[in-house]
């Protein structure tokens, strides 16, 4: 048994590499189970589908451009927006957080490998699989057409006529099956894996904010697995989930989606302020102000998550102690928000703020999101909202609080950890062009629509008539669009770009505090050569010579420091999962039975064997005895 | 690709091959499918009235057009839901019950009296039959009334269909269409009165 105690720099990285790299070749990088490596693609993919997404976006402004335009029918238009919904939030917004998560929240913690690593490999499968499924439909002319929530009894077997409505269906399926897993994965690793010493107060906002997100995962995507398979069941194999003939409501649907919905938008919106309150911290010098309040602020928006679905009701008609009562939780949602944001000013205001393109973006994010939570006050309130619902101007809501509350810090974490990633330094020049095309397109884009939206322009209408005084901003909306476009094609070239030819980063280019940027960049298969030991909230900053670290991991084979939840003191020695092709056999066998299911619920059946087989062979024992640690 | 997984350049381009071809293919067998059409081009409704009906009224051709149009009443899962809607809004209810019969023949049992073709069900309802079965033709239009013949064409076959009519939220007092309920309600019924024509109703 070889420890790494004994050995020096060198050799011990020569046997780590050895232990932790994956094999070279196609199948080496199939059965991959690298944290880093799955993370990776999917932050790849999950972009390719915001690029698809936007595309969708234009082809629906370019039809809105006018009145009475006719660059899409009525059909494709209801498949566009269904597309642009469900893709932005079930294969973009969801999978791209959860992916910053896979890769940043080991480094972070200051571990080798996330719990979990062939069930996160496995995870990826499944989505890209999902993804593929809902635009190969697309391709194919049965794109569900039913809005991104899919409400019964449209989306029900009378009004969702052939496949389209199933296609939407399974594709939830898919997405949350990975979803649940990387919840499971974060949570683990969270909990157990931490660098020795890290205690619960000294965890980076980051890794908070992800934690709180995969509790949130975990607790609301059942409900969106059940309305989902209730959906498919109702239409395929004639239960009356939904039918209020025959003893069901419609009316569930509803419940059961939005109790998943809204902790959806706080499942993108968390990791965004934990990503926030990371990149904050770095760009004025000085540790973040209101650690205690920002975690309590994190949890407490996670549990009041749950307590607000109702308010994407007020219209289906609700006793008036409910309206009451999801109006002020609603609004009380406002409070922990606040408290970040006043807490995000005061690190600002106490530092001395250096504005790179990751600040910047933040800053955007600042005044984009409270203007989206001022009207996010203005809906939660029954009369108003029964004024607008359904109108533009919820339409320019979410897209404040979304873009705003989440895509802004993406664009900024991606200009921060990019070096960490690949190595290489992004353009600050094409930065600044990507910040300002963006930010100011994106409100030129959005705020017209609170107006149009107030003129009472509903949402999802495929086309509009020349008498409605709609036209004008609906134009200057398009023109909007377009340059929002220009912003990101700058910023997909500047990374593309950069991905090759950036300049190259070293460790710790930001000078910023948190362990992640102790290791190399991009960082080694086994990420640490050894496992820091943390005294501090800011190890690089309180250690900028040395972290102390801990030693007596074996290095012939892979393996884990388990740490206790509060103290992170050392517990035990635990072996990680080798690269196996086995996730990848069992997300196809998966996917060939939920997609099989669509067509006969008899693949159920027939289609569960290949998945025992598959997962008989990721079980399969590997002959050596469990380590006695 | 970082220098960390060096060598995977290849790799990336089969993957990104693979995707590619796969949504090409998609997008070819995409642009071979019956779009859904909420409005049928006047020429085609025209083609669509000019059916061919035996002497006897029973069978007959389809317009050359609906071949073009690769069948699509009976074919696509949404014309046959316009047939159920149309089903219900036109009252064939009161007659032929949910597909059981009353007044009028039933279809449940897979009995034709004029053939199970789709022209000749197109005939039944746009020129109505002896006994009962008013004329359609002036209060639906040729589309409708072809979207509502594959529906009720649905209901008496004898075979289960990959499309299918959604069911109905409503009670549901028989099996549902894509289970094929004329198969498990198959009936001869009476004996007939003209062997060649089937029983009258």
């Amino acid at each position: 048994m070889v420890t790494d105690a004994d050995l020096d720099e060198a050799e011990l990285e020569r046997q780590l590499a050895r232990t932790w790299t994956s094999k070279p070749g196609f199948w080496g990088a199939i059965a991959s189970v690298d944290h880093k490596v799955v993370a990776r693609r999917y932050i790849v993919t999950a972009f390719v589908f915001l690029i698809l997404g936007g595309i969708l976006a234009l082809a629906m402004r370019l039809q809105l451009s006018q009145p009475e335009a006719r660059f899409v029918d009525a059909d494709r238009y209801n498949q566009i927006f269904t597309m642009h919904g469900s893709n932005m939030m079930f294969l973009f917004a969801v999978p791209v957080m959860e992916a910053m998560a896979v890769y940043l929240v080991p480094l972070m913690v200051g571990t080798r490998n996330i719990a979990f690593p062939r069930l996160n490999a496995f995870s990826y499968w499944l989505f890209l699989a999902g993804g593929l499924l809902l635009w190969i439909s697309f391709a194919l002319d049965t794109a569900p057409d039913i809005g991104w929530f899919a409400y019964v009894p449209l989306s029900g077997p009378e009004y969702g006529a052939g496949k389209r409505a199933d296609i939407w269906a399974q594709m939830i399926t898919f997405t949350e099956v990975s979803a649940l897993a990387i919840a499971v994965e974060i949570v683990v690793t969270v909990f157990k894996q931490r660098a020795p010493g890290m205690s619960l107060d000294r965890i980076p906002l980051l890794v908070w904010s992800m934690l709180v997100m995969a509790f949130l995962v975990i607790m609301a995507m059942p409900a969106i697995m059940f309305a989902s398979s209730t959906l498919i069941m109702d239409r395929l194999v004639g239960t009356h989930f939904y039918n209020p003939a025959e003893g069901g409501d419609a009316l569930l649907w509803q419940h059961l989606f939005w109790f998943f919905g809204h902790p959806e938008v706080y499942i993108i919106f968390l990791p965004a302020v934990g990503m926030v309150s990371t990149i904050l911290p770095t760009f004025v010098q000085r540790p973040v102000f209101g650690y205690l309040p920002l975690v309590m602020a994190l949890i407490a928006t996670g549990v009041l998550a749950f307590g607000l679905w109702v308010h994407h009701m007020f219209v289906v008609g609700l006793p008036r102690l409910g309206e009451s009562f999801f109006t002020a939780s609603s609004m009380s949602i406002a409070i922990p928000a606040g408290v970040q944001i006043f807490c995000w000013l005061a690190t600002l205001w106490s530092g001395r703020p250096v504005f790179k393109t990751p600040l910047l973006f933040v800053i955007g994010f600042i005044i984009t999101f409270v203007i989206g939570g001022l009207t996010g006050v203005m809906v939660a309130s029954v009369p108003f909202d029964a004024q607008v619902h359904d109108t533009y101007f919820v339409v320019a809501h979410f897209h404040y609080v979304l873009i705003g509350g989440a895509v802004f810090p993406l664009i900024a974490a991606v200009y921060y950890w990019f070096p960490k990633m690949t190595g290489r330094m992004m353009s600050e020049r094409l930065g600044q062009w990507a910040f300002w095309l963006i930010f100011i397109s994106f409100h030129l884009t959005f705020f017209p629509m609170h107006i149009l939206g107030l003129q009472g322009m509903p949402r999802r209408i495929y086309t509009y008539q020349p008498d409605l005084p709609w036209a004008g901003l609906n134009l200057f909306v398009s023109l909007s669009a377009i340059i929002l476009s220009l912003g990101f094609l700058v910023f997909f070239i500047d990374a593309i770009r950069s991905w090759s030819f950036g300049r190259p980063a070293g460790d710790n280019p930001w000078n910023a505090p948190t362990l992640e940027w102790a290791t190399s960049s991009p960082p080694p298969p086994y990420n640490f050569r050894s496992i820091p030991v943390v005294d501090d909230r800011n190890p690089l900053w309180s250690q900028p010579d040395a972290l102390p670290v801990s030693s007596g991991l074996r290095t012939d084979r892979r393996e884990l420091l388990i740490t206790g939840v509060v103290e992170a003191l050392p517990e035990a020695r635990e072996s990680s999962p080798q690269d196996s092709v086995w996730p990848f056999w069992a997300a196809i066998a998966t996917s060939v039975m939920l997609i099989w299911s669509i067509f006969s619920p008899w693949a159920v059946v027939w289609g569960s064997i290949p998945i025992a087989i598959a997962l008989i062979g990721w079980f399969w024992p590997k002959g050596e005895a469990e380590d006695e640690s | 690709m970082s220098p960390a997984v060096s060598g995977k350049g290849p790799v990336r381009i089969f993957e990104v091959c693979c995707v590619a071809a796969l949504l090409a293919v998609a997008v070819a067998i995409g642009l071979l499918r019956v779009p859904r059409q909420y409005r049928t081009d006047p020429p085609v409704s025209a083609a669509l009235d000019a059916i061919r009906l035996m002497p006897s009224g029973i069978g007959g051709a389809p317009p050359e057009v609906y071949f073009a149009l690769n069948q699509p009443y009976e074919n696509t899962a949404y014309d046959m839901s316009q047939g159920k809607r149309l089903y219900s809004w036109f009252s064939c209810a009161s007659c032929h019950g949910e597909g059981e019969g009353g007044a009028g023949p039933s279809f449940l049992d897979g009995w034709w009296l004029y053939g199970p073709s789709i022209v000749s069900i197109v005939a039944s309802i746009r020129d109505g039959r002896p006994h009962g079965m008013p004329p359609f033709r002036d209060r639906m239009t040729i589309d409708e009334i072809w979207q509502l013949s594959g529906y009720v064409k649905s209901i008496g076959a004898y075979s289960a269909k990959t499309t299918a009519p959604g069911r109905n939220d409503d009670r549901q007092n028989r099996p549902a269409e894509n289970r094929s309920p004329a198969a498990l309600l198959f009936n001869e019924g009476p004996s007939p009165v003209h062997p060649e024509q089937g029983p009258s109703p």
